[in-house]
């Protein structure tokens, strides 16, 4: 694999995740632009594990996908017991266009937005996948406006009766009820729960339920959507990490959400309904008349860019912001290195 | 496996014709006689088999090991990479894309160390020779040979909704998964998909068993001149074992496998 490693050529640094280091680099061998995702090696006990797990679910299961609308995997390679994953080039991503001040997001973008990552998740739990950590910053966007999935590290198959999985998936503020419930059989309902909470956030250009604890998630929860009851919620007293909370009435969607039409309202309740039985999968969403009603949604040059970015002296100053973000969220990334080999 | 098997990588890029796996085949096969290629993969897959097992692995994980070293050799020949060491990196690699949990190396070494003592003894006099280093080396040529095309489909669950289709066959299942499991010691899971395999490994079943399933099979729309290729692969296998003992012949064998140019120090 290391004749692979000089075909990259590094362009600069983009970012800094938890588990991985993201570079823009130029493809020598057919001068595209490419992202390539350095895995870091955490510690030494980690380094003796071999390939990296996140890594590995990522490669096999981008391996098999192939949407418009999910991130591609174009090559994979290793120098010195690291992994390098080689993907699609995306200009930015929905977190970074949400608090863009200087973006106005139209009620067609907005639709455009949810439209394109719904045909991606489709395609996902069709193939039997939940990705478990949706959320705007792995929802990435090129400069054609066209938004693809990424971020597959939490990513897995689902629909074994009998496998049990961890609740420990999805970054707070866009985890489900049942999932803070410490629920270990669930199912597509994550993601859509999660999509959702998106969708708020695109409308209102900040999170939409950002709790500080899991107790305080569950608590912005219920007071915003109420409280759920054994009526509401057959069963909800019989999940693990399950406590009586107050019972709260919930604020109506349209005090909060005060310009979005009502068909938009409808979807919005019904990817927020607190009981995941109840909650729709990506086919009956594309179903709602919010998507057949006016406005269409955006395509391509219509949809916005951010301004920043054309300037790199503003892209810079953008990803420091992002990196300070996520360490206030508490995400503080494992290390900082700024070296310049891979 | 879930996912959708006819958009796979499985599919598209790993179901290998009869030509290739000749032509890759050439140069072992100018040492080594088809037959005693065959022996020798069929003591691997024994090993991978007993390794998984003293790891309380799930057959499906050790299913899957077993059918990335036969694609890796299906490219390489064995002088690339000693299979004493290729089997034991697949069972680690298998085991962390079915997420298994964790196997942690120390542990692969050590049980690769005792089942080699304990289980092998008659095919190597020395002990396990590697280390964790070998293992996460390997582990990248691996990955790299496989084509990054980790998710495998295996026969197992075709084979579970044909039962039963059939009926409650409880006997059936139980002989037909155990051919399954022995065609992992054939050239079938290269060769061919694996809903294929099921059937062809229930045909056998059938036959053992003396059930007269004619009128069921009639009704599948599958290529039957493909599952009775399988069915062939499998009884020259039975023929195969009937004067066939490995115990005996393997060290020599062994000896005849074509080797990498380096060796770890023993």
């Amino acid at each position: 694999m290391d004749e692979r490693f000089s075909r990259y050529e590094k362009i600069e640094f983009l970012g800094e995740g938890q588990f991985a280091t993201v570079y823009k680099a130029r493809d020598t061998k057919t001068d595209d632009i490419v992202a390539v995702k350095k895995i870091k090696i955490g510690s030494l006990a980690e380094a003796k594990d071999g390939i990296n797990r996140t890594a590995l679910r990522e490669i096999k299961l981008l391996q098999e996908l192939n949407h418009p609308n999910i991130i591609g995997l174009l090559d994979v390679f290793g120098h010195k017991s690291n992994v390098s994953l080689v993907f699609d080039y995306m200009h930015t991503d929905l977190e970074v266009i949400i608090k863009d001040q200087s973006i106005v997001l139209t009620p067609a973008n907005v639709k455009a937005y949810m439209l394109m990552t719904l045909h991606g998740l489709e395609y996902l739990h069709n193939q039997w996948i939940l990705h478990r950590d949706l959320k705007p910053n792995n929802l990435l966007v090129n400069s054609a406006g066209v938004l693809k999935i990424g971020d597959f590290g939490l990513a897995r198959f689902f629909g074994s009766p009998n496998r049990i999985y961890t609740h420990q998936v999805v970054t707070r503020w866009y985890r489900c009820p049942e999932l803070l419930f410490g629920s270990k059989m669930y199912n597509t309902g994550v993601d859509m729960w999660a999509l959702g909470c998106i969708l708020a956030e695109l409308l209102l250009r900040v999170p939409f339920l950002p709790g500080e604890s899991d107790l305080e998630q569950l608590t912005r929860i219920f007071q915003t959507l109420g409280t759920p009851t054994e009526q509401s919620w057959p069963g909800v007293k019989g999940l693990q990490d399950y406590i009586q909370f107050k019972s709260f009435p919930g604020t109506p969607l349209n005090h909060i959400f005060i310009a979005a039409s009502d068909d938009l309202l409808d979807l919005i309740a019904s990817l927020l309904c607190i009981n995941p039985i109840y909650r729709l999968n990506c086919q009956q969403a594309l179903k709602m008349p919010y998507f057949s009603n006016k406005p269409p949604p955006s395509t391509g040059a219509q949809l916005p860019f951010p301004a920043a970015l054309t300037s790199r002296d503003a892209e810079r100053a953008q990803r420091k912001r992002k990196i300070e973000d996520q360490i206030e969220r508490g995400v503080q990334p494992k290390r900082l290195q700024f070296d310049t080999s891979w | 496996m879930a996912g959708n098997f006819w958009q796979s990588s499985h599919y598209q890029q790993w179901v290998l014709d009869k030509q290739d796996l000749v032509r890759e085949r050439s140069h072992d096969l100018g040492i080594l006689t088809d037959d005693e290629y065959q022996k020798i993969f069929i003591f691997f897959s024994n090993f991978i088999q007993i390794l998984g097992e003293q790891l309380k692995l799930r057959q499906q994980v050790i299913a899957t090991a077993t059918v990335y070293f036969k694609r890796f050799y299906a490219r390489n020949s064995l002088k690339c990479i000693d299979p004493l060491l290729l089997a034991p990196t697949c069972v680690f690699l298998a085991s962390k894309v079915e997420e298994f949990g964790v196997i942690s190396n120390s542990r692969l070494i050590s049980t690769c160390q005792t089942v080699v003592k304990n289980k092998f003894s008659y095919a190597y006099t020395q002990e396990f020779p590697y280390r964790s280093n070998h293992i996460l080396e390997c582990e990248f040529y691996l990955l790299e040979n496989l084509d990054c095309c980790l998710i495998v489909y295996q026969p197992y669950r075709p084979l579970l909704q044909l039962v039963q289709d059939i009926g409650h066959e409880d006997q059936l299942l139980a002989l037909a998964w155990r051919v399954v499991n022995d065609s992992l010691r054939t050239d079938v899971c290269l060769l061919y998909p694996p809903y294929q395999i099921a059937i062809g490994c229930l045909q056998i079943a059938c036959v053992i068993l003396q059930k007269d399933l004619k009128s069921w099979f009639a009704e599948l729309n599958v290529d039957i001149e493909k599952i009775q290729e399988i069915a062939r692969y499998v009884i020259s296998l039975f023929e195969m074992w009937k004067t066939y003992d490995e115990k005996k012949d393997i060290q020599a064998l062994l000896a005849k496998i074509p080797k990498p140019k380096t060796q770890p120090s023993r």
